[in-house]
């Protein structure tokens, strides 16, 4: 279980550190927020080879619903931009 | 099940505070900063019901029952047999389904050449001598060579990608593996283990839990059998060396 509680330990300190970084920037665009979790998310994912393949299944599952958000997001940018 | 289970009882507790937070943050308060932190919980909180989902049902207390009860039995029989000399692991291909370990009855100091299948038994002969005889077990090897998805390849880099995944990522014993080969010797070095290796009589002769896991892969790999020939534990690292057969 160590490989998870490292696993879990990186998302969450990087995910921190975006937020606060974003929040010293002065960023005010809750899409900006979300895409640079997802990308983290989905990177660090990757990294994490040596998970099993159970546990990459259902990480697999949330990487889906994760990037199904940031295209409806990207979605919604594009309407913005066309409209 | 859910009780017992921390990263879903976390992962749940996450997903509440989140939706908690970042729904009135985003609709009420229009506060970007707070609805941006509400979402990090809800990603963490996916994380970690996807991660609940992938631990073993059994707790670990009861898999270490199993485990020393289970190298208890062993050590008693190769106590009570008066065995010293080491124990051969082989691959699948010279015993039959899982690679297994051959402890020869009798030993001259050389090891035997176990070129034939053996038959599946306690007791298995492999020469035509009459004293050409050992036991044939089963090790925490055989059972962790199961586990892996495919059998690995036969060079250095293959087998230390397999023991990795097997050490660290499956069964979380380790921080990671290097295999180096040179000549007939292989030698793995394996980072912070936390399995410790006891000093009974069936340890010297079939080597601590790691390495019996280490010779049973690296066996199944070069698919020629093996024998520990040096086992260590320096500054948190255990290391293995291991003597190709022929």
């Amino acid at each position: 279980m160590k490989i998870y509680n490292r696993y879990v330990i990186t998302v969450s300190l990087f995910l921190l550190l975006t937020t606060v970084i974003l929040i010293a920037t002065g960023q005010n665009s809750i899409d900006l927020y979300f895409t640079v979790y997802v990308i983290e998310a989905l990177a660090i994912t990757e990294l994490y080879v040596h998970i099993n393949n159970k546990a990459r299944r259902g990480l697999t599952y949330v990487s889906t619903i994760l990037f199904g958000g940031f295209a409806i997001a990207l979605c919604f940018q594009i309407i913005k931009i066309l409209t | 099940m859910t009780k017992y289970n921390p990263y879903k009882r976390a992962g749940l507790g996450l997903l509440i505070a989140g939706s908690l937070i970042s729904l009135p943050a985003y609709f009420l308060f229009q506060l970007t900063w707070l609805t941006a932190l509400g979402i990090c919980m809800l990603i963490l909180s996916f994380i970690l019901i996807a991660l609940g989902k992938a631990i073993p049902r059994l707790p670990p207390e009861v898999c270490s029952l199993l485990l020393e009860t289970g190298i208890d039995n062993i050590s008693t029989l190769i106590e009570e047999l008066g065995i010293k000399s080491k124990a051969i692991y082989l691959p699948s291909s010279l015993t039959s389904k899982y690679p297994r370990a051959f402890i020869p009855l009798h030993s001259n100091g050389s090891h035997p050449e176990i070129t034939k299948t053996l038959p599946l038994r306690l007791i298995s002969r492999y020469g035509s001598s009459p004293e050409d005889i050992g036991i044939l077990i089963s090790t925490i090897g055989s059972t962790a060579a199961s586990m892996l998805e495919s059998k690995p390849g036969g060079t250095p880099d293959e087998l230390e990608s397999a023991l990795t995944s097997l050490l660290t990522g499956r069964l979380g014993v380790a921080d990671g593996t290097k295999v180096r080969r040179y000549n007939n010797h292989i030698k793995i070095e394996i980072n912070n283990p936390h399995l410790e290796n006891g000093t009974s009589w069936s340890n010297q002769c079939l080597g601590g839990p790691l390495a019996a896991v280490v010779a049973s892969i690296a066996a199944e790999a070069w698919n020629k059998p093996m024998t520990i020939s040096q086992e260590e534990q320096i500054d948190g690292k255990y290391s293995v060396e291991l003597e190709v057969g022929k």
